[in-house]
C-alpha cells in the first residue's frame, strides 16, 4: 500500500458498511494486449486499490463493474451485484473491441448474485471463476488462469480479522468517545475507548480459538466483556481517575458492547452464517440427488469446501455440511437446480428462489421478484 | 452501532424512497412525473422507462394509455413498483434489466418514446452515453426521448447558494430515507452527440429540475 493511501484505506475498512464508490470502467493494468486476461471486479474502493496492489507488474484488464460501492461478496449476496451489472460494464466499455479473446474472469465470491449462462448468452463472453481471494490473483495468473482447490476456500487470516474489528468499534467510538467525554471528561473517555477496541481487537484475534455459535458463547463473551473493562478500569486507575462513574460507565460499555456481538458475531465473518434469523430454524444444504449430473459447477463456487466431487460416481457429495454459510452460491449455479435448503421446521427452500431472493445483512432472505 | 442497525436502515431504501424524493423535491415531484407523460405518452404508444425504480413515470405514462416497459436494475426497487396498481386503459411492465441491456428487449425501431427520471444521473458518462446511442436506434423515427434529472444553476455564484440552500434538505431527507440524487451535467450535448435531433429542454421546480427533450431523425 502507498503511504498516501493509507487515510483512504481507514475510511473505507473503518466504515465499510457505507458505499464507498470507486470509478467503473476497463482499466489497463501494465500493459495489457488485446489477448490479456480480462479480471472482473466490483467497485468498493478497497478492492480496486488492493488489487491494483496486487497486479502490479501483471498485464491484465480490471472490469470494475457497479457494486454500488459495496465489496463483491456483500453485494452479490445483497443484490448489489449480478449479471445485469456485469453485462453492463462489458458493454458499456466496448470489451469485445478491445479484448480478441472471449472470456471473463469473475469473482468466485460474487457467485451468490451472478448467473453465468445470462453472461455468455448476452454477451458471447465465455465466464470462469477466479480464486476467492485477489491475494491469489498472481499465481492463478501465472499458470494460466486455474484456480487450484485450496484458493477457492474462504480464508480469514489475523490482519483481515482486525479489518473486521474495525467495524464494530469504529462506529460504536464515534458515538461513545464524546459521549464519555462530555459526561465523564477525557481521561474516562480514553480509557473506555482503549478498553472497548482492546477487547474486540483479541476477540477476533482469538476467533479461531473458539466457536461464535458454540454453547458457551455467551460466558466467552462476557469474559471478553471483562477483559475489557478491566483493560478500561486499568487505564483509568493509572491516570488517577478511577473514580465510581466512570468505572460503572466503562464496565457497562464493554458489556453492551459484547452483548451487540452476541447478537451476531458469526455473521461478520466469513467461517460461520449469520444466525440473526435463522438460529432457531437453522438451514442445511441438500443434494437431490437423481438431479445432479456432476457437472461440478457447485464445487467451484463453495468458499467452504462443503462440496466433493465424486468422479467416479459422476455426482457431487455434501462432505461437510456442518461448515455450510449458508451462502447459497452453489444453489445459484447448479445447471439442474439439483441442491436446496431444508429447514429445521422441514420446509425446503430450492433454486428459482434462492435465485430470487436477496440476503440482507442479518442473514435474511427477501423474496423478490424478476 | 453494529452492522445490522446500519445495514438495516439502508436496506429498507426502496419502500422509503417515493417518500424520500418527495422531500427532496418539497413535495412537488409529481408535476416533473406528469410532465414526462405529458410529453412522451399517447394511448397505444410503446415507452420504455429506463431505471423506473418504484415506477412513477411508469404509471404516469400508463395513465395516459401508453403501453409502458420498465427497466430497473435493482429487483426491490422492482417490487415495489409492481405492487402498485396499473391504471386503466394503458399497461405497465416490470423487468429487471440494465440501461445496457435495452437492446436485447426491443428490436430497432420498435419504441414511440423513451423516457427516464432521475436514473442517468446515477451511472457513469459512459453508461449514459450508450444508453443514449441504443435508446437512438431502438425509437421509431420522429421517436421521442425524455429524460429528467435534477440540475444545477449554470453560473458559478448561483450554483453555490443553490447548494447552500438545498443542503438541510438533503442531510434531513438521507437520515430519514437514505434516498439522494446528485445533479446531471451536460446532458443536452451528449444527447445531440447520440444523435438526437430538435434537442431542447427545460426548467422545472424553481429552475432545480431539468427536462430534456429530443428526437429520432
Ligand atoms: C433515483 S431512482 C429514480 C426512480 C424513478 N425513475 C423516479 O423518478 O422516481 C434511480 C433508479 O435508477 C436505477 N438505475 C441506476 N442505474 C441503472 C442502470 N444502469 N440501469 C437500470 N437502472 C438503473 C436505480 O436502480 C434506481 O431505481
Ligand atoms: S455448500 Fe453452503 S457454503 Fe458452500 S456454496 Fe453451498 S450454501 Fe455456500
Amino acid at each position: 500500500m502507498k503511504l498516501l493511501d493509507f487515510p483512504a484505506y481507514l475510511r473505507d475498512t473503518a466504515f465499510r458498511l457505507l458505499p464507498h464508490r470507486a470509478r467503473t470502467g476497463l482499466f489497463p493494468i501494465g500493459d495489457p494486449g488485446p489477448g490479456a486476461p480480462v479480471l472482473v471486479t466490483g467497485n468498493f474502493t478497497l478492492t480496486v486499490r488492493r488489487l491494483r496492489d496486487v497486479l502490479a507488474g501483471q498485464a491484465a484488464w480490471l472490469l470494475v463493474v457497479n457494486s454500488k460501492g459495496f465489496n463483491v461478496w456483500c453485494a452479490a449476496g445483497g443484490g448489489h451485484l449480478t449479471h445485469h451489472d456485469i453485462i453492463s460494464a462489458m458493454r458499456v466499455a466496448h470489451l469485445a473491441d478491445k479484448v480478441s479473446h472471449r472470456e471473463v474472469i469473475l469473482p468466485q465470491l460474487a457467485a451468490t448474485g451472478v448467473e453465468r449462462r445470462a453472461i455468455t448468452t448476452a454477451t458471447g463472453f465465455e465466464t470462469r471463476w477466479g480464486p476467492a481471494r485477489l491475494e491469489d490473483l498472481p499465481a492463478f495468473l501465472g499458470r494460466g488462469s486455474r484456480v487450484f482447490n485450496a484458493e477457492r476456500f474462504m480464508r480469514f487470516p489475523g490482519w483481515e480479522r482486525q479489518e473486521m474489528a474495525a467495524i464494530w468499534y469504529a462506529p460504536a467510538l464515534i458515538l461513545l468517545t464524546p459521549i464519555l467525554w462530555f459526561a465523564l471528561g477525557p481521561a474516562a473517555a480514553l480509557a473506555g475507548s482503549a478498553g472497548l477496541v482492546v477487547m474486540v481487537a483479541t476477540l477476533f484475534a482469538m476467533l479461531p480459538r473458539f466457536n461464535p455459535l458454540g454453547r458457551w458463547r455467551l460466558p466467552i463473551l462476557l469474559g471478553f466483556g471483562l477483559f475489557g473493562a478491566l483493560a478500561g478500569w486499568g487505564l483509568l486507575a493509572a491516570s488517577g481517575g478511577a473514580t465510581l462513574w466512570p468505572l460503572i460507565a466503562i464496565g457497562t460499555t464493554n458489556l453492551i458492547g459484547t452483548g451487540l456481538l452476541f447478537m451476531d458475531l458469526s455473521g461478520t465473518t466469513p467461517w460461520y452464517p449469520s444466525v440473526v434469523n435463522t438460529g432457531a430454524n437453522p438451514a442445511t444444504i441438500t443434494l437431490n440427488e437423481a438431479r445432479c449430473n456432476g457437472s461440478g459447477d457447485c464445487v467451484m463456487v463453495c468458499p467452504r469446501q462443503v462440496l466433493k466431487m465424486n468422479g467416479r460416481r459422476r455426482k457431487v457429495e455434501i462432505r461437510e455440511p456442518a461448515q455450510c454459510i449458508q451462502c447459497g452460491a452453489c444453489i445459484v449455479q447448479c445447471p439442474r437446480d439439483a441442491l436446496l435448503f431444508r429447514y429445521a421446521d422441514g420446509s425446503t427452500v430450492e433454486a428459482p428462489t434462492i435465485r430470487n431472493t436477496r440476503l440482507n445483512l442479518l442473514g435474511k432472505r427477501r423474496t423478490l421478484h424478476r | 452501532m453494529s452492522s445490522f442497525v446500519w445495514m438495516k436502515v439502508l436496506e429498507s431504501t426502496p419502500e422509503r424512497y417515493d417518500r424520500g424524493i418527495s422531500m427532496l423535491s418539497g413535495g412537488r415531484i409529481g408535476e416533473v412525473y406528469q410532465r414526462i407523460a405529458e410529453i412522451a405518452a399517447v394511448p397505444a404508444r410503446r415507452v420504455l422507462d429506463i431505471g423506473c425504480g418504484t415506477g412513477a413515470v411508469t404509471l404516469a405514462c400508463a395513465t395516459r394509455g401508453a403501453v409502458v416497459t420498465g427497466i430497473d436494475i435493482n429487483a426491490e426497487m422492482l417490487d415495489v413498483a409492481r405492487a402498485k396498481p396499473v391504471p386503466e386503459g394503458g399497461s405497465a411492465v416490470f423487468l429487471q434489466r440494465a440501461a445496457a441491456e435495452i437492446e436485447d428487449l426491443f428490436g430497432e425501431a420498435s419504441l414511440g418514446a423513451v423516457v427516464s427520471c432521475l436514473a442517468f444521473s446515477e451511472m457513469s458518462v459512459e453508461e449514459q452515453d450508450y444508453a443514449l446511442e441504443t435508446a437512438l436506434t431502438r425509437l421509431v423515427p420522429g421517436g421521442v426521448i425524455v429524460i429528467a434529472d435534477e440540475a444545477e444553476p449554470a453560473t458559478g455564484f448561483r450554483r453555490l447558494l443553490h447548494r447552500l440552500r438545498r443542503l438541510p434538505v438533503v442531510v434531513a431527507t438521507y437520515l430519514v430515507t437514505q434516498t439522494s440524487t446528485r445533479p446531471l451535467a451536460g446532458l443536452t450535448g451528449r444527447m445531440r452527440a447520440a444523435g438526437f435531433a430538435e434537442v431542447t429542454q427545460e426548467r422545472m421546480l424553481s429552475g432545480a429540475f431539468l427536462i430534456a427533450r429530443g428526437r429520432r431523425p
